[in-house]
This record gives C-alpha cells, structure tokens and sequence, in this order.
C-alpha cells in the first residue's frame, strides 16, 4: 500500500506515491476504496472505465469519481484497479467483489473528489499525488 | 496563524483586500479570540479566494464554525448580483441541501424506561451506514416527484402531516428545481437512497431540552425544559453528490468559456444568468427538494417508533423546523439602503431570518425563524431564533454546528471507538453505530465546543439563543 492519509480537518486528505503515472491512478482508486470500505476486499468481478479529459487532474477526478459511481450503483467494493493512460485516454480494469455490509463496514461514505488541493507531481522517484475527498 | 488579518470588533476580524490577488472585497468573520487560536491558515485563504468572484456583494463572509473545506470554508457565506455575479458548487458542497430538523414529543425523559431498546429500535428502522439501502420501493416517477416537490411529495405519500411543510425552510421545496439538468447517473444513485441517512456526521439524535435561555421564543417554538425531541442531520445523499460532480464538470469549461479567472479549480462557477449557471441552480434546487423529502422519510420512520414504543399520538410530535446548511438561494436583501435580489451560497451555513421575515409561518414572524445548531455527539445542540442584526450583517446567515478541530485520521489514532462509546456511556448517552470506527471519527472531543460557538453568534447578534438541548441516544451511519 503506497498512499497515506494527511491530517485534514474536515475531509480526508490522500498522498499516494508510484513508480508510474498508471500505477499512481490505481493507487489512488485503492485509497478511496480503502476509505469508504476499509481494507478486507476480494476480488472476482471485473469492470471497465473508459474516459477522456482535457488535462491529468481532471482524468483523475473523473476517474474517481466514476470508480465511486460504479461502485455504489452496482453496489461492488473494488480491491484493485489496473489502469493503462494514454495521452488524456484512460482505460481502466477494476477487480472486486459484491457489497458486504459484514465485511465492508470499516469504513465511510465518500460524497465526492474535490479539485482542491489536488496535485500530481514527477520526480527522480517517481509519481506523487495528493487529493481531497469529501467524506 | 492570523497574519495578515486585521481585528475588527471583540469577536469580528477583517481579511483585507489584497490578502490574495484579486480580491473584490473585504473578507470577514466571526470568531472569539479562543476560537480565532483554532483557525487553520488554510481557512483564511479559501474565505479571500471567495472574495475574488465576480459580483460578490459586500464581503465574503465567514460564520464562527468557519473551517477548512475545499471552495469556499465550511461556515463561508456570499451573496452574489444577480447581473453580475456567478453561481458556484463550491459554495454548496458534495452534499447539497444537508440540513437538519428537529421534531418535539410530548415524552418526559423519565418515560424512557429502556433507552438502549429505543434507539435500537430507532437504527433498525432508519437504513444507517455506507452502503445501507432503503426499504422503500422508489418509482422512477416518485423520484421525478421527490425533486419536484421536495417534503410535499413525502406529506402527500402519507409520511407526514400538512403542517411540517411550513415548518420547513421554503416550505421544504424550491420551485426553481429543473428535473431535466439532474443526470441519470444522478437518478441512479437516488433511487435506493431514498429514506437512508448515510455516515459520516450524519446522525439520528434523542435529546432532551436542558435549559431554556428565552421563554417566549421556545414558547413560540413548542419547546420546553425536560421535553424528549429528535433531531435528524442528513442531505441529498448520492443523487446531490452526483449533481455536483458533473456540474462541476460542466462550470469548470464554463470558467474558461466566461472568462473567469480563478484561485481554486473547486471554486468552478458560470454567470448566474448564463445557460451553465441556471442549469446547475435547477439541479442543485431539485436535489435540495430530494434532500427535504428524505428527512421527511426519516422523521416519519421516527416518529412511527415513538408511536409504537410509547403510545403517543403522531400528531403529538410537531417538526419544530427543518434548516438547510449547504445551498445557494435567491433571497431579498437590503444592501446599501437599497432591497435587492440576491444569490445567497450558505456552505455550512444556516439562514438566520430575522422577525418580519416573509418566508416564516405567520405564528413565528413576531420571533424569528428557529435556528438548529446540532452538536456533536456528546455535546449540547441548540435552538436560536434569527435576528434583524443577521439580516443587516450577514445576509440574514449565522453558524451551522461547532466545526472539526481534529482530523479523523488524528481522531482514530487518539481513542478507539469502543473508548469513546464507553465514555459516553457514562454520561448516560448511547451510542448505535455500524462501526468503531464511525464512532471514533466523530467523537466529541474532535469539535469545537458548541456552547463557544452559538456565545459566538449570540454575541455577535447573529442569532440568539433560545434552548439547549442534552443527548441521551445517537444512532451514526
């Protein structure tokens, strides 16, 4: 698990780190699962997103916020999510498993991905990111 | 940690123009000098990015729980020209019409002989939690209803009495609600969403009126000392979520398209006037309408249990009023000595109309409206009533609950959830929740102390205080 929850008064703030801007997205995606489900998730049942956006902050807000979507329509807790971007297309495989309300209770309801705050940098390591979410 | 802002009375501080680039106007908040110690840094720079929107009016204001959020602070107050000025998600929030709404029962609290089967009672019936789908069955039709009618569709369906209705802030409906600017991802998310409270702060309260600080008002108000009520604090749940997500969307290529330049991209907003701009006030209006039905839901559920666990009678459990924190509205104002119409954004925010006011029920306008101000889980909630002062300082706006102090990452860390429910125990207030962790999150001591914060505004004038309420039992999502 390569993300972290910086102190945030009122929302839960987010810091994930990867070696790629692919596997940064995916780790975020497992951060806002982890927050709203916490960390016994499954596998087992796939779904795609596919979406583009004019610029990278804005592929990551709608991703997650079709990742959150997804999951509360569909009613799935996702464990992991594969991400391939290219240019400002992103395909994404999620890998997840029904709703539990006896194992899924760990965490809470994300009302939505805030713009602010929002970054993603590169440097010699790799990719960071920190994000807002609204809980 | 108030650098750069200038006192401006005993519990009043100015932002000056200038504090960030492109300022318009002043900004200007409400706090004690033992509250003003608890500001974030981050808090006084969302309040001046406010003050940098085209067509504020006045000030960008920012009431004593004001704290950092994203857009405009939590507890951050504009009012915008309705030629001029823009409309803004980020002066609403995710949560779209959150709100709370108090109810009073003729009960004693020596009449709750089994306390903790009562609010077991109570969390069985109210679909609590992430996750947590209603009971009900609602129809597309009913949904399209729910947005259109708000809390009237509720009363009409048979949960809830006429009266409730103007007990509710706009009668609990927006008629500017536009149905058709509401997407079906957002319809998909309100369906089984309809009647459930959600997590977070969101909570189901029994309380018990402690102390009565006006008499003619609670008079007024139906409320008396030693009387058990119920207060409910939800909103608009995934389908208010959903709205402001795509318009955001929306208003961020809207920012660029009016040329608008911004300090925060959560500030996104259009022209009121512009196509952008009226169709999110029409789904933004359509969701507070869901918001009011939901709370509706849920008071019935309530007041179903109270019926069946004490054998009083329905009508015997009158909605003392129902407020909402996270909204922007059309609402009339004096400003430089002229009535003007105005675009009000209230983000953790409650409307604090003065007497005279033209949307209160005409039993309540020689009072004021009644302001509810939830605390957090183990302390004090109040009522206020809203005063002429609100009205010429803060476009008729005062705070909405006690505002977080402490992370809930930090919070977690602190106590366990069992600890906290624990101590709560022992001062005779029980805790039902899905998880631990819900509760450690949430606990008192990550507030600020919500007698501080309503001194704050009844000092200020903002609104004045009128009864304290003591919890016995929460039920949390």
């Amino acid at each position: 698990m390569s993300y972290e929850e910086l102190p945030h008064t009122a929302d839960v703030k987010i810091r994930a780190c990867a070696p790629t801007s692919d596997a940064l997205f995916g780790e975020a995606a497992s951060a806002l699962m982890q927050v709203m489900y916490g960390g016994d998730r499954r596998g087992g049942t796939t779904r795609s997103i596919d979406l583009d956006a004019p610029d990278q902050e804005s592929l990551l807000c709608d991703f997650l916020s079709e990742v959150l979507y997804m999951s509360e329509v569909d009613g799935l807790v996702f464990q992991q999510a594969d991400v391939r971007i290219e240019g400002m297309h992103l395909h994404a495989v999620l890998d997840g498993e029904p709703f539990d309300p006896e194992r899924h209770n760990q965490g809470t309801e994300v009302k939505g991905i805030s713009y602010s705050g929002l970054s993603i940098r590169k440097d010699a390591k790799g990719y960071m990111l920190d994000i807002l979410f609204d809980v | 940690m108030l650098e750069g802002v200038i006192r401006a009375g005993p519990s009043e501080w100015e932002i000056p123009v200038g504090f960030v680039p492109g300022m318009r106007v002043p900004g200007r908040f409400f706090l004690s000098d033992a509250l003003a110690a608890l500001l974030e840094p981050g808090a006084v720079q969302q309040l001046a990015n406010v003050a940098t929107l085209p067509g504020i009016i006045r000030c960008s204001l920012g009431m004593p729980d004001i704290h950092w959020g994203y857009g405009f602070p939590i507890g951050g107050v504009a009012a915008f020209s309705l030629d001029e000025g823009i409309i803004s998600p980020g002066g609403v929030g995710f949560d779209i019409n959150c709100g709370v709404r108090l109810f009073t029962t003729p009960l004693v609290q020596a009449d709750i002989k089994k306390p903790r089967e009562f609010i077991e009672s109570l969390y069985k019936a109210v679909p609590t939690g992430v996750g947590a789908k209603s009971s009900l069955k609602v129809s597309p039709a009913a949904l399209t209803a729910m947005m259109e009618k708000g809390a009237r569709w509720a009363v009409e369906a048979g949960y809830g009495v006429e009266r409730d209705l103007a007990r509710c802030e706009e009668n609990g409906c927006m008629k500017q609600a536009d149905i058709h600017a509401v997407s079906a991802k957002a319809r998909a998310r309100g369906i089984p969403q309809g009647g459930t409270l959600g997590s977070g702060n969101h909570f189901l309260e029994i309380q018990v009126v402690s102390e009565i600080f006006d008499e003619s008002a609670a008079k007024a108000f139906g409320l008396a000392e030693g009387q058990i009520c119920c207060m409910i604090h939800c909103g608009s749940r995934g389908l208010g979520h959903q709205v402001c997500t795509d318009h955001l969307k929306t208003l961020e290529t809207a920012t660029k398209k009016y040329h608008i330049t911004l300090p925060d991209r959560q500030l996104a907003c259009a022209p009121l006037q512009s196509p952008e701009g009226k169709a999110y006030f029409g789904a933004m209006a359509a969701s507070a309408n869901y918001a009011w039905a939901n709370r509706q839901l849920i008071m019935h559920a309530a007041r179903l249990q109270f019926e069946r666990m004490f054998g009083i009678g329905y009508e015997s459990m009158p909605l003392v009023y129902d407020v909402t924190h996270n909204v922007a509205k059309i609402e009339e104002h004096i400003v430089d000595g002229h009535r003007v119409t105005v675009c009000v954004h209230r983000k953790g925010a409650t409307r604090s109309f003065g007497p005279g006011s033209h949307d209160l029920p005409g039993d309540l306008t020689a009072i004021g409206q009644p302001v509810i101000i939830p605390g957090s889980m183990g302390t004090s909630s109040f009522v206020l009533k809203g005063t002429a002062t609100a009205m010429e300082r803060t476009f008729g706006s005062t705070c909405h609950g006690s505002g977080r102090v402490m992370s809930r990452s930090q919070a977690k860390k602190r106590m366990s959830g069992k600890e906290v429910a624990d101590h709560l125990l022992m001062q005779g207030i029980i805790v039902r929740a899905p998880n631990e962790a819900a509760i450690a999150d949430e606990a008192p001591e990550v507030y600020k102390p919500s007698s501080e914060v309503v001194q704050v505004v009844h000092d200020a004038g903002l609104s004045a205080l009128v009864a304290r309420m003591s919890p016995l039992g929460v039920i949390k999502g």
